[in-house]
């Protein structure tokens, strides 16, 4: 099977590997596997508690092409969003954006549970630092 | 989870009871006509009814081992040469047949998920199902392997890339093999843990069976699910790190 020229693209230059401080209070992580194909996803975010936006994003991703892909287009997508428009971010737009096949359209899903577990690890935090005070609405 | 329990064990063991041979007409059993013992062209079964097995988990493989020899002396192409041209047709067809489901009821793991497909359970659609469930109700999707299995998958990970980097660099850090042929030896621990655990949920699942439980049959494959998706993890994750330390 062959790759898509973005696929390539993000697989031989992936952007924004690497990782956070995971006990940082700003920082949420979202570790999250795909066991048909023994794939495992890491991405993390960074948040300004002011305004909310993701100012920075890491990944680090074993698996195959499409999953590091996914997930290098993944955190250049959720830079510079805000928390809840990030969680807008579908895997049906992965998809279309890399030209992924229907084999790989579970490297697509992992990439948004993996965005979607470390908002919700960063909001957690959030949740316990200051009760009341971050309702994401 | 969605399930479909719509075609679960209430189909007939074996649908053909009441079929009439073709050649003589009379009643035929499964794959011979009783009465005159011609081969019947093969039906839509499933492995489990191909065998007159109910669609259970604990299979009794030395009676399946025996059925098999015997069925395969009978239907085999060559002793069927000089018969009815549809007739060797179907012998042909139902031999194939025969070591297909043979070849899959026999092994405990291609059991347990040919029984998880005839009963609708897809891994994938269910991946995704579960993703756009989350994204519609803003909850997080509970994922499927349990997160101490994610982090140590992952953490192992680590360090197979850095054994690699190390060998491409020629050096050698006999600190990091060491630890990788421990974790890879608590690996294979828990992989052969599996083993017995599959077993509590064959159990569960024939109890079920037996009662006909839906609730219960649905928390058994969901159980079987679960651990076959750590297994599967943990094959790849122990065939890597032979790969990275040359085994």
């Amino acid at each position: 099977m062959a790759y898509s020229d973005k696929v390539l693209d993000h697989y031989s230059n992936p952007r924004n590997v690497g990782s956070m401080d995971k006990s940082s209070n700003e920082v949420g992580t979202g570790l999250v596997g795909a066991p048909e194909c023994g794939d495992v996803m890491k991405l993390q975010i960074k948040v300004n508690p002011q305004t909310n936006i993701i100012e920075d994003a890491k990944f680090k991703t074993f698996g195959c092409g499409s999953a590091i892909a996914s997930s290098s287009l993944a955190t250049e997508w959720v830079k510079g969003k805000t928390v809840d428009e990030a969680l807008q971010i579908k895997n049906t737009e992965i998809v279309k954006e890399l030209a992924l096949p229907p084999v790989k359209i579970h490297c697509s899903v992992l990439a948004e549970d993996a965005i979607r577990a470390a908002i919700h690890d960063w909001k957690a935090k959030q949740g316990a630092a200051k009760p009341v005070a971050v309702e994401t609405k | 989870m969605v399930i479909d329990t719509s075609k679960t064990i209430s189909a007939p063991a074996s649908g053909d009871t009441t079929a009439s041979c073709w050649s003589c007409g009379d009643m035929r059993a499964a794959h011979f006509c009783h009465a005159c013992g011609k081969v019947q062209p093969p039906l839509p079964v499933n492995y489990f009814s191909f065998f007159g097995l109910p669609r259970k988990l604990n299979v009794d493989v030395l009676r399946l081992e025996r059925d098999f020899y015997e069925l395969s002396r009978k239907l085999h192409p060559d002793l069927n040469a000089r018969a009815d041209k549809r007739e060797q047709e179907w012998s042909l067809e139902q031999s194939s047949l025969l070591n297909d489901a043979y070849r899959t009821l026999k092994d405990p793991i291609k059991r347990t998920q040919y029984l998880l497909r005839l009963e609708g359970v897809e891994l994938e659609e269910q991946s995704k199902t579960a993703t756009e469930k989350a994204r519609a109700s803003g909850e997080v999707k509970k994922q499927i392997v349990p997160p101490d299995l994610l982090e140590e998958v992952f953490e192992l990970n680590m360090q197979l890339e850095e054994l690699r980097m190390n060998k491409k660099m020629g050096e050698h850090d006999p600190a990091l093999v060491k630890d990788l042929e421990a974790h890879k030896a608590q690996f294979e621990k828990k992989y052969e843990e599996l083993a017995e655990e599959l077993k509590g949920h064959w159990n569960r699942w024939d109890q079920a069976v037996d009662r006909n439980n839906g609730d219960e049959r649905r928390g058994a494959l969901d159980s079987m699910v679960d651990l076959l998706n750590r297994r599967s993890y943990i094959r790849n994750l122990v065939r890597d790190v032979n790969e990275a330390l040359g085994n």
